[in-house]
C-alpha cells in the first residue's frame, strides 16, 4: 500500500520542520483549548485586581501562568502577620510590614517572564473620588471583598459606559463565597458548543445529490459496496424514497421504520457496517435542517437594525448570516467538517471535497451580504461556528438585591443558593451599618429580611449560611481562596478570549457540602 | 497559637483558619474539638501523603501547607518538562529535567516556614503497606488510571476491622480541560475508585484495518506511523513520546502518508497529541479541583465541618456547572465489594476471545490478564515457561475448561488485586 521511497524522502527532510518553539511548548496544554487566537487575546489583556488578598493572588496566579499580558494590583496596605500566614504570594514573616501590592506582584511575576505586573500602592477610595478615568485603561477589573460602599461606586462607574472594563465582583468569608461578572454585552463566536452542524442530508446541495445519484451500487465490487459513506447512502435512499412518495421524506413512524428496513435491505453482505451506520443516522433524513432554535432569536437583535460602520464586527457578521438564512433553503452556511465514517479513502476524500467546495461557495454568498470589510479568518471562524453563536446580555452588579419580589421568588425556587447569596449580602450590609461590631446572627437576619418583602420566611438553609458567616466573618481561607481563584480565573479567561460560555448571573459556593450553584 | 514544635509560628499566622478552628458552625459534627485540641492535631500530629507533584500536586502541596499541615510527604516518579510550566507553579524553566517531588518539596519549605515536606522520587508501587500505614490521609492528584487503581486497592486492602487507624481516607482529584472531579473515598465504607471505573471515558481506538487500508483522518495517518511503521522500521527500539526527534520522525512519516492519500491536517502538534494521548490542562481547573480536595482533607482532619459525600463533578465550559452526589458502592466491585462479578458468555467463545472481551470491558479494563479456576490454570501471561505451557488453552473454548456457574480468577501484574468472575454460558 505505501511507497517506501516516500517514507525515506520524508524522514530525511529537515527533521525540525513543524517543531514548536519554546513558547508553544510551554503553552501546549492550553493552546489545545483556546488555540493561538485565544492566546493572543489573553496576551493583549490588561487586568486590574483590587487588593492583594489571598483570594486576589490566587485568581491572578491562574491568569499569570497562562500568560495574561498585563496585571496591576491596587492595594495601599502593608502586609500584616495575618496576611503572611494565608497568602502563598507573600514570603512569610519576611514580607510583614512591606507593601502588600509590591510583595505580591514580585512573587507572581516569578511565575511567567512573559507577563508584566505592576504594583500600585494608591488608595482605591481616593482614585474613585479624584481620578475615575484610572480604570479605563484596563480590559477587566477584579475586586475581592471590596468595601461595599466602594464596590457600589466602582460598579456604578464601570456600568456607566459600555466601553468601560468588565467587572468581576468576588466576595468570600470562611467556607462560603459568591462572584459575578458585570458586563453589558458579550458576543461569542467560538462557544465550543457540543452541538454539531447539520450535514444537510435532507437538503442535499446539487453536487452531493448528483454524486449520490450517479453511483451505480449494483455494479460495485464487494469492497467498494461496503465502503460507500453513509452520507451518500442516505442521500440516495432518500431521493429514491421521495420519488415514490410525492417528493416527501418519511413522515409517519411506520414510514420511518420502512425506510430503515430499506437501507438494511441494500446490504449485499450481513457485515456491511456502512449500511448499519446509515440506518443509525437515518433520522437525519426527516429532521429538517433549518436555522437552529438557539440561533434564530439572535436575528431579532435590535443592533441589526441600526448597524453602522463602527458597530462591532460580530453584529455585521450576524446581519450577513440573517440575510443568508433568509434565502432558500433557509439554513446556516455549510461547514466542511465531516465526521469520520466507514468509507474507503477515495470515497471519503471525494465526499469531503464536495463539502469543501460547497462551503467555499456558500461562504462567498455569505460574504456578499457583509456591509464592511471583515478579515477572512474571522469570516471563516464565524461561518464554521455559526451553529453555536451566543450573545449574553449582562446586568449591573447589585440589581438582584434591588428587587425584593424577585429575591423571594428565587428563595423559594432555589433556597440553598439564594440563602447563601442573601447571607453574603447581609454581611456586606452589616459592614456598612455596624462597622465596629462583629456580625451576629440577629444582625445578619435582620439585614437579609430588609432585602425581602415583609413577612418572608427564611429557610433552614439561611441559618446554616449565616451561622458560618458569624463563625468566620473575615476569614480568607486558603482552600476557599484557591477554589475561587480557579473559578474566577476560568470566567475571566472565557471573557477575554471570547471563547466558551461564561456565567450569566451570580455563582454561589458552599465548601461545607461542596457545591456550587447559580442564581 | 504558638506551637512548641514549630517555633517559627508567629502571632496572627493562623488568624484566618483559627476563626474556623475556634468555633463550630451550624453543620459541624459534635466530635469537633474546637480550639487547642484540633490545632495541635492538625499542626503537630497529622501526617499526610500527596501522590503526584504535577498539575494537581503543586496546588495541593501549597494549600495543605497554608492550612496548617506540617508533616507532608509527596511521591512522584516524573521529571519536569517545559510543557508543565503553564500550570505547575512551583517549577521554573531552570528546573526542567529535575524531579517534580524534590523541587516541589523544596519550594514549599522555602515559601511556607515550618512545614516539612518529604519527597520521594519514584513509584508508589515501590512502597509497602507499612509505609502507607503511617499516614492519616492520602490525597491523590494523578493522571494515570493504573496508578489510581493501585493505590485505591492498596488502601482498601490495608483496612483491618480491628484497627480503626488502618482506615485511611483517600481523596482523589482529576481534571481534563475545563472539567474535573474531586471525591472522598473511605476505603471499604464508601464507593471506591474501582467501583466507578465505568464512568471513565472510553479512549478513542482506531481499528487496525482502517489505519492500514482506508485512512481518512489525519489521526489515522499518525496511528499508522506509530503503530505500524515505527516497529517495522526501528525493530525493537522503543518509541519515546517525550523525545522530540521521535515525534518529528512520526510527524514526517504521517505527513507523507497523508499527502499520498490527500488527507489534510497532519501537524506536529496533532502528532504529539495523538501519540502521547495529551489531555489539555490549565492552571485554573487544577486550582479548583485541588482546592476541593484539600478542603476535604482539612475538614476530615479537623472535623470542623461536614465533608463531601462523596463525589463533586465540575464542568466549566458552559458557565459553572457542578454536580455533587453520592456515588454508590458496588457489591460486585472486585476491590471493595466481596461478591464475584457475574458474566455471561457464549459457550462457543475461546479463551483468547474471552481475554479480549475482558480487556475491552469498561468496568474491568485489565491489560494482559491471567486466568485460572480454583483447580487449574487457564492462561498465564508470565513467567515464560507457564505462558508456554498454558498457551494451547487459548484456542480452546472456555466452556471446555470452566463449569457453568464456575469461578474464574483474573489477575494482572499491574493490579494489586484479583477479580473473581462467575461464568454462565449462553448457547450461541
Ligand atoms: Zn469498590
Amino acid at each position: 500500500m505505501h511507497d517506501s521511497q516516500d517514507i525515506e524522502t520524508a524522514t530525511t527532510a529537515v527533521a525540525t520542520e513543524g517543531r514548536p518553539d519554546d513558547k508553544t511548548r510551554r503553552y501546549d496544554r492550553q493552546l489545545r483549548l483556546w488555540a493561538a487566537t485565544g492566546q493572543a487575546a489573553l496576551e493583549n489583556a490588561r487586568l486590574l485586581v483590587i487588593s492583594g488578598s489571598a483570594t486576589s493572588t490566587s485568581i491572578l496566579k491562574n491568569l499569570v501562568l497562562p500568560g495574561v499580558g498585563h496585571f496591576t494590583i491596587l492595594d495601599h496596605t502593608e502586609v500584616t502577620p495575618e496576611d503572611a500566614g494565608n497568602n502563598f504570594f507573600l514570603e512569610g514573616p519576611s514580607s510583614i510590614g512591606k507593601s502588600r501590592a509590591e510583595e505580591a506582584v514580585r512573587l507572581l511575576c516569578e511565575l511567567n517572564e512573559g507577563v508584566v505586573g505592576k504594583a500600585d500602592t494608591g488608595n482605591v477610595a481616593e482614585i474613585l473620588d479624584k481620578n475615575p478615568s484610572y480604570f479605563e485603561s484596563f480590559s477587566l477589573v477584579i475586586a475581592h471583598n471590596l468595601h461595599p460602599v466602594l464596590l457600589d461606586k466602582l460598579s456604578t462607574l464601570l456600568w456607566s459606559d459600555p466601553t468601560y472594563p468588565i467587572l468581576a465582583v468576588v466576595n468570600s468569608a470562611g467556607f462560603l463565597a459568591e462572584f459575578s461578572l458585570q458586563f453589558h454585552e458579550h458576543a461569542i463566536i467560538e462557544s465550543h458548543s457540543d452541538t454539531t452542524p447539520s450535514l444537510r442530508i435532507d437538503k442535499a446541495f446539487p453536487a452531493l445529490l448528483e454524486y449520490a445519484k450517479s453511483l451505480d451500487f449494483s455494479s460495485m465490487d464487494s469492497m467498494e459496496h461496503s465502503h460507500i459513506p453513509y452520507v451518500v447512502i442516505l442521500v440516495r435512499a432518500l431521493e429514491d424514497w421521495k420519488k415514490q412518495h410525492d417528493g416527501k421524506s418519511p413522515q409517519t413512524y411506520d414510514q420511518k421504520k420502512e425506510f430503515k428496513a430499506k437501507i438494511l435491505d441494500m446490504k449485499l453482505k450481513i457485515d456491511e457496517e456502512n449500511f448499519d451506520e446509515a440506518e443509525a443516522q437515518a433520522y437525519r433524513c426527516w429532521t429538517e435542517t433549518n436555522v437552529p432554535s438557539d440561533i434564530a432569536p439572535l436575528f431579532d437583535d435590535p443592533q441589526l437594525d441600526s448597524l453602522s460602520p463602527t458597530s462591532p464586527l460580530f453584529f455585521h457578521l450576524l446581519y450577513a448570516l440573517k440575510k443568508f438564512a433568509a434565502q432558500p433553503p433557509h439554513v446556516l452556511p455549510l461547514t466542511s467538517t465531516l465526521p469520520d465514517m466507514k468509507a474507503s479513502t477515495a470515497s471519503y476524500i471525494h465526499l469531503q471535497r464536495l463539502y469543501k467546495d460547497q462551503t467555499t461557495e456558500e461562504k462567498r454568498t455569505f460574504t456578499s451580504f457583509l456591509q464592511v470589510p471583515v478579515d477572512d479568518d474571522l469570516v471563516d471562524s464565524f461561518v464554521k461556528n455559526a451553529h453555536g453563536l451566543k450573545v449574553l446580555r449582562g446586568k449591573k452588579w447589585g440589581l438582584l438585591d434591588a428587587s425584593p419580589e424577585q429575591l423571594a421568588e428565587k428563595l423559594s425556587m432555589s433556597p440553598r443558593e439564594t440563602s447563601t447569596h442573601l447571607a453574603m449580602s447581609a454581611l456586606r450590609a452589616s459592614t456598612i451599618k455596624h462597622p465596629d461590631i462583629r456580625p451576629t446572627a440577629e444582625i445578619l437576619t435582620s439585614e437579609a429580611k430588609a432585602l425581602l418583602p415583609p413577612g418572608t420566611e427564611l429557610p433552614e438553609e439561611f441559618s446554616n449560611a449565616i451561622g458560618e458567616l458569624v463563625r468566620a466573618p473575615t476569614a480568607d481561607l486558603p482552600n476557599t481562596a484557591a477554589l475561587l481563584g480557579g473559578l474566577v480565573a476560568q470566567e475571566v479567561i472565557k471573557m477575554i478570549t471570547k471563547q466558551y460560555i461564561p456565567i450569566d448571573g451570580c455563582c454561589v459556593i458552599d465548601l461545607i457540602e461542596t457545591w456550587t450553584g447559580m442564581i | 497559637m504558638a506551637s512548641p514544635n514549630n517555633p517559627v509560628d508567629w502571632q496572627g499566622r493562623y488568624h484566618h483558619i483559627d476563626q474556623i478552628l475556634d468555633t463550630p458552625g451550624p453543620r459541624t459534627d459534635e466530635a469537633f474539638m474546637a480550639g487547642d485540641g484540633v490545632k495541635n492535631f492538625l499542626r503537630n500530629e497529622a501526617k499526610i501523603l500527596v501522590i503526584g507533584a504535577g498539575g494537581l500536586g503543586c496546588e495541593i502541596l501549597a494549600n495543605l501547607a497554608l492550612t496548617g499541615f506540617k508533616d507532608i510527604h509527596v511521591i512522584d516518579m516524573d521529571t519536569i518538562d517545559i510543557s508543565n510550566l503553564n500550570r505547575q507553579f512551583l517549577f521554573r524553566p531552570k528546573d526542567v529535567g529535575k524531579s517534580k517531588a524534590i523541587v516541589a518539596a523544596e519550594f514549599i519549605m522555602k515559601r511556607v516556614p515550618g512545614v516539612k515536606v518529604t519527597p520521594y522520587f519514584g513509584k508508589i508501587q515501590d512502597k509497602d503497606d507499612d509505609y502507607y500505614m503511617q499516614f492519616n490521609l492520602v490525597i491523590c492528584g494523578l493522571d494515570s488510571v493504573e496508578a489510581r487503581r493501585w493505590i485505591n486497592a492498596t488502601l482498601v486492602n490495608l483496612v483491618d476491622p480491628e484497627n480503626p487507624e488502618s482506615l485511611k481516607p483517600l481523596i482523589d482529584g482529576g481534571t481534563e480541560g475545563f472539567k474535573g472531579q474531586a471525591r472522598v473515598i473511605l476505603p471499604t465504607i464508601t464507593s471506591c475508585y474501582e467501583c466507578s471505573l465505568d464512568m471513565l471515558n472510553k479512549p478513542t481506538a482506531f481499528p487496525i484495518c482502517t489505519i492500514a487500508n482506508t485512512p481518512r483522518l489525519p489521526e489515522h495517518c499518525i496511528e499508522w506511523a506509530s503503530v505500524l511503521e515505527w516497529p517495522r522500521v526501528h525493530g525493537d527500539k522503543k518509541m519515546d513520546t517525550d523525545d522530540p526527534d521521535h515525534i518529528s520522525w512520526l510527524f514526517n512519516v504521517a505527513a507523507a502518508r497523508a499527502k499520498e492519500f490527500k488527507i489534510e491536517g497532519v501537524t506536529w502538534s496533532l502528532t504529539q497529541g495523538v501519540v502521547k494521548n495529551i489531555i489539555p490542562a490549565i492552571a485554573s481547573t487544577n486550582a479548583i479541583i485541588s482546592a476541593a480536595c484539600c478542603n476535604e482533607a482539612f475538614k476530615i482532619a479537623t472535623s470542623s465541618a461536614a465533608y463531601l459525600n462523596n463525589y463533586f463533578m465540575l464542568i466549566g465550559t458552559d458557565g459553572v456547572y457542578s454536580y455533587t452526589f453520592e456515588h454508590e458502592k458496588r457489591d460486585d466491585c472486585p476491590v471493595c465489594g466481596g461478591e464475584s462479578l457475574d458474566m455471561s458468555i457464549s459457550s462457543e467463545m475461546t479463551v483468547e476471545e474471552f481475554i479480549e472481551t475482558l480487556t475491552e470491558k469498561q468496568d474491568i479494563q485489565i491489560k494482559k490478564p491471567s486466568l485460572s479456576t480454583p483447580t487449574k490454570q487457564i492462561y498465564l501471561q508470565a513467567p515464560p515457561q507457564l505462558e508456554e505451557a498454558t498457551r494451547p488453552n487459548l484456542s480452546k473454548k472456555v466452556s471446555e475448561l470452566v463449569e457453568p456457574g464456575g469461578e474464574v480468577t483474573v489477575t494482572a501484574t499491574t493490579l494489586p488485586f484479583s477479580l473473581s468472575l462467575r461464568i454462565q454460558f449462553t448457547s450461541k
